[in-house]
């Protein structure tokens, strides 16, 4: 009972609704503004909200936190610019909706979705979340080095044209991604002894530039040519629509969920993944992927936001964080004399259900803020272009500083804008790199962890690989990935079904 | 003429800085904080700056500034007017910038407005490792070489301290030293069983200590902490840690050499008051941190002291890229 109390107590005390509706519409629109981010708010927000109670500074946190996943799907559908890392998925089918003047079906399919999305991963947070944190917790450094090499095989779904240029683009991205002073020993690595190399290069800078830089230059070429008329009359889609995705997004969901439980990875890469998981399930898409696929938005949408509850669990059941944000969250709680770590639950077990309360809430106004206000939007991709371009380079450049107040930032964006225009112009698709950059500590760190902890010994390494089952299932996954991607593959599929498959 | 332009302008000049010492802080004090937010730095700063503000009569914009790590933040300082209105709220490992080759500058080219407070160590293990005490991990490396697996932080950080000091007392280890990019992933590593061992700050751990999911094996410290009374500090099982201890990291917010010193003072006063508030002092003692709240004089024989004793103990450690000799830092008890 208590604990029914507890989770109701932000419904009760009117002046906690109203701020998780504030932090939810506020976080749609900093989610939606590439460069501002949830993580930069959020920790605004500790200082900000320092002598305050601590449950309304968590549910102003637990609402721009929302809100902010959602919103980076904003200018993703309508500018082709994600507004945060987790919503890059989503402008491979998304935008393409747009350019067909269907922006606000896109809409209102992100924002459906992403509610159902989020309501998994609340519901996986509430009734399982002990069980999910011991299983994040198997997790070994082989494991996320196998996690790693699963996402750089994702490579073959984000290239639309050529594979080869494809990876080349990916491995372009890991290279980025391994500059700067190498975080476990602190060695130089492509700095060229230059003190604006050593500090790395923001993966967020490389995305703003690759893709809202890069895509203003793009749009300059059409300058003249009106835009796209939007068809605003059906934004809520129907219930049809929604049943026909749900096995789908239900899958996508889990593994927003997991992903984002794993302390490591967060949103961004369980989007992309999901969208992989997409496009090799669905036999018979709306759309080819890329061109409008409805599911190309159901599955990013649903796996970023089912990523927040996930984040959410190791954070309340250990004190460990899931993501950048829950960390900050947990500075928060330290802040307000809470002890966040495994006894939080047993000491303070109602702060667990608020929050929970808390994410339903921020959850449902999502849906409102979401489905309202899109006329005012979708207004912006009709702009005429001479006012859209300078628009985007202005916001790209604002959102580049604010990550780090670092001018040095910018000028890597407006570098990376540059180049990414190239790289469209002769394409070479842009998701691989950024999938690289993300991916490239990932992979980096977990390798060189996982063989030092075998004494530098492949023999002991294969073996600890075996002699776990959660290894042994991921590295077959990875072989089974690999191998279905290959003509071989292919040709024996033929042979076997005596059809060609549908990939 | 020339010259009573030249007067005019200077005494123009001088009557401005007084000024502006004199009802400092006039506009917002930017605090760049060296590591990212949600981070024991960053929680420390952001608990007590709020106390000083009160003091103060102004803001202080709170930034977190990552990367290199910490020497970004403390270069962007450096580059910054010495005029009091830019704050770098630091942890210890600065003054091993130089020895480690991971910068030019350290604090001897900032002045100490307020060493906040110090942190102990601990030795924590997995719950399921063969031992329960520090004296069983001794024994346990020594009948498994090489099996035994040490989180680490990279050079410079804490557990390369606590490493050395193991190594400088115990002589050499034959174990696995298995890096990770700060304390909290580390930790998190040792729950999963990645890792066998971690020396960590007690703050860090504490929670999952009493939570049942880590158990301690030594205080690293020549004292029980009364947060952990059971624990046994590890100069109980063997005497030759005394003279390296105590040792700890620490917090504390500084201002480059050359602020007026009215502006010092002023920042100081706040400070102080902000390290002795109520709330923060008992949300520090919660987490196991001790408060030192050291200014002036004080603070700066600290920090020498600390950057003699921890360098020398890493460069005989050979963990070091370049020897403290070289800079001037002399050895200690020299």
């Amino acid at each position: 009972m208590d604990m029914f109390l507890a989770f109701l107590t932000v419904i009760t005390q009117p002046q906690l609704l109203l701020l998780v509706g504030l932090g939810t519409f506020a976080g749609v629109y900093i989610g939606a503004i590439p460069g501002l981010s949830v993580t930069m708010a959020v920790s605004i927000l500790i200082s900000f909200t320092f002598s305050w109670e601590v449950y309304p500074a968590l549910a102003l946190m637990v609402g721009i936190y929302m809100g902010g996943v959602y919103g980076g799907s904003r200018t993703a559908i309508l500018l082709n610019i994600p507004g945060a890392p987790s919503a890059i998925a989503t402008a491979m089918d998304g935008y393409p909706m747009a350019q067909r003047g269907e922006a606000g079906t896109a809409i209102g399919v992100s924002t459906v979705m992403s509610f159902i999305g989020g309501f998994i991963g609340i519901g996986v947070l509430a009734l399982a979340a002990p069980f999910v944190s011991d299983f994040a917790l198997t997790f070994q450094p082989r494991d996320y080095m196998l996690l790693a090499i699963l996402g750089i095989l994702l490579v073959g779904s984000l290239s639309s044209g050529s594979l080869v240029k494809g990876i080349f683009a990916g491995a372009l991205g890991i290279a980025i991604g391994a500059v700067g002073r190498d975080p476990l020993t602190f060695t130089e690595r492509f700095t060229f002894d230059l003190q604006i190399m050593e500090g790395g290069i923001s993966f967020i800078a490389v995305m703003i530039g690759m893709f809202g830089v890069s895509e203003a230059l793009l749009q300059l070429h059409h300058v003249d040519k009106t835009a796209v008329k939007q068809k605003i009359s059906r934004i809520v889609p129907s219930l049809g629509t929604v049943k026909k995705h749900l096995p789908l997004s239900m899958q996508t969901s889990t593994i927003g969920v997991i992903i984002g439980a794993l302390p490591g990875t967060g949103g961004d890469i369980a989007a992309l993944m999901a969208y992989d998981h997409a496009k090799r399930v669905t036999k018979n898409p709306s759309r080819p992927f890329g061109d409008g696929a409805i599911e190309g938005l159901v599955a990013p949408e649903t796996a970023n936001n089912a990523a927040v509850g996930g984040a959410f669990i190791p954070m309340m059941t250990l004190g460990i964080p899931g993501d950048a944000v829950t960390a900050i969250m947990i500075g928060a709680l330290f802040i307000h004399g809470l002890n966040p770590g495994p006894m939080l639950m047993v000491d303070n077990p109602n702060m667990f259900w608020f929050i929970v309360g808390a994410l339903v809430m921020a959850n449902f106004f999502i849906l409102l803020f979401g489905l309202t206000g899109i006329k005012i939007f979708t207004k912006i991709v009709e702009m005429p272009r001479s006012v859209l371009i300078p628009l985007i380079l202005l916001l790209s450049i604002v959102g580049a500083f604010a990550v780090n107040n670092s001018v040095t930032d910018v000028y890597w964006m407006l570098g990376f804008g540059v180049f990414g225009y190239f790289m469209r112009h002769y394409g070479y698709p842009l998701g691989p790199v950024i999938l690289g950059v993300i991916l490239s500590r990932l992979l980096d760190d977990n390798w060189r962890r996982a063989i030092i902890s075998e004494r530098e010994d492949l023999g002991r390494f294969f073996s600890g690989i075996f002699s776990s089952p959660l290894s042994t299932v991921l590295l077959l996954a990875v072989i089974f990935i690999f191998v279905s991607q290959t003509p071989l593959w292919r040709i024996a599929k033929t042979r076997l079904f005596g059809r060609t498959g549908s990939n | 003429m020339k010259h009573f332009i030249v007067g005019a302008v200077s005494a123009l000049v001088l009557g401005a800085t007084t000024a502006a010492a004199a009802d400092y802080p006039t506009k917002e004090i930017q605090g760049i904080i060296q590591w990212g937010a949600g981070g024991s730095t960053d929680t420390v700063m952001r608990s007590v700056t709020p106390h000083a503000e009160d003091v103060l009569g102004g803001t202080v914009v709170l930034q977190n500034m990552t990367g290199a790590v910490g020497a970004i933040a403390l270069n962007h300082v450096a580059g910054a007017k010495a005029d009091g209105y830019t704050l770098l709220m630091g942890a210890e490992n600065p003054l091993l910038y130089k020895v480690m080759g991971l910068g030019d500058k350290d604090y001897s080219e900032f002045t100490p407005i307020n060493l906040l407070a110090r942190g102990t160590a601990v030795l924590v293990a997995n719950v399921d490792a063969p031992f329960d005490d520090y004296a069983g991990m001794m024994k346990y490396i020594a009948e498994n070489p090489g099996e035994l697996r040490l989180g680490a932080t990279g050079p410079g950080g804490l557990p390369s301290v606590i490493t050395a000091m193991m190594e400088s007392v115990e002589g050499d280890l034959d174990v696995i030293s298995v890096p990770y990019d700060g304390d909290g992933p580390a930790l998190t590593a040792l729950q999963g069983g990645a890792i066998d061992v971690m020396p960590a700050v007690l703050g860090a751990a504490i929670e999952s200590i009493r939570g049942g999911k880590m158990k301690p094996l030594a205080i690293m410290d020549v004292e029980a902490s009364d947060k952990l009374p059971d624990v046994k500090p590890v100069t109980e099982f063997n005497d030759g840690y005394s003279s390296l201890l105590p040792w700890g990291p620490f917090f504390g917010v500084f201002v480059k050499n050359g602020t007026p010193d009215d502006v010092v003072a002023k920042l100081t006063e706040a400070y102080a008051a902000g390290a002795e508030n109520e709330d923060f002092v008992s949300l520090m003692d919660g987490r196991g941190y001790t408060i030192m709240n050291m200014s002036g004089d004080e603070a700066q024989d600290f920090l020498t002291t600390w950057q003699q004793n921890t360098a020398w103990l890493l460069q005989d450690a050979g963990l070091t890229k370049a020897s403290p000799e070289e800079f001037g830092i002399a050895k200690p008890g020299e």
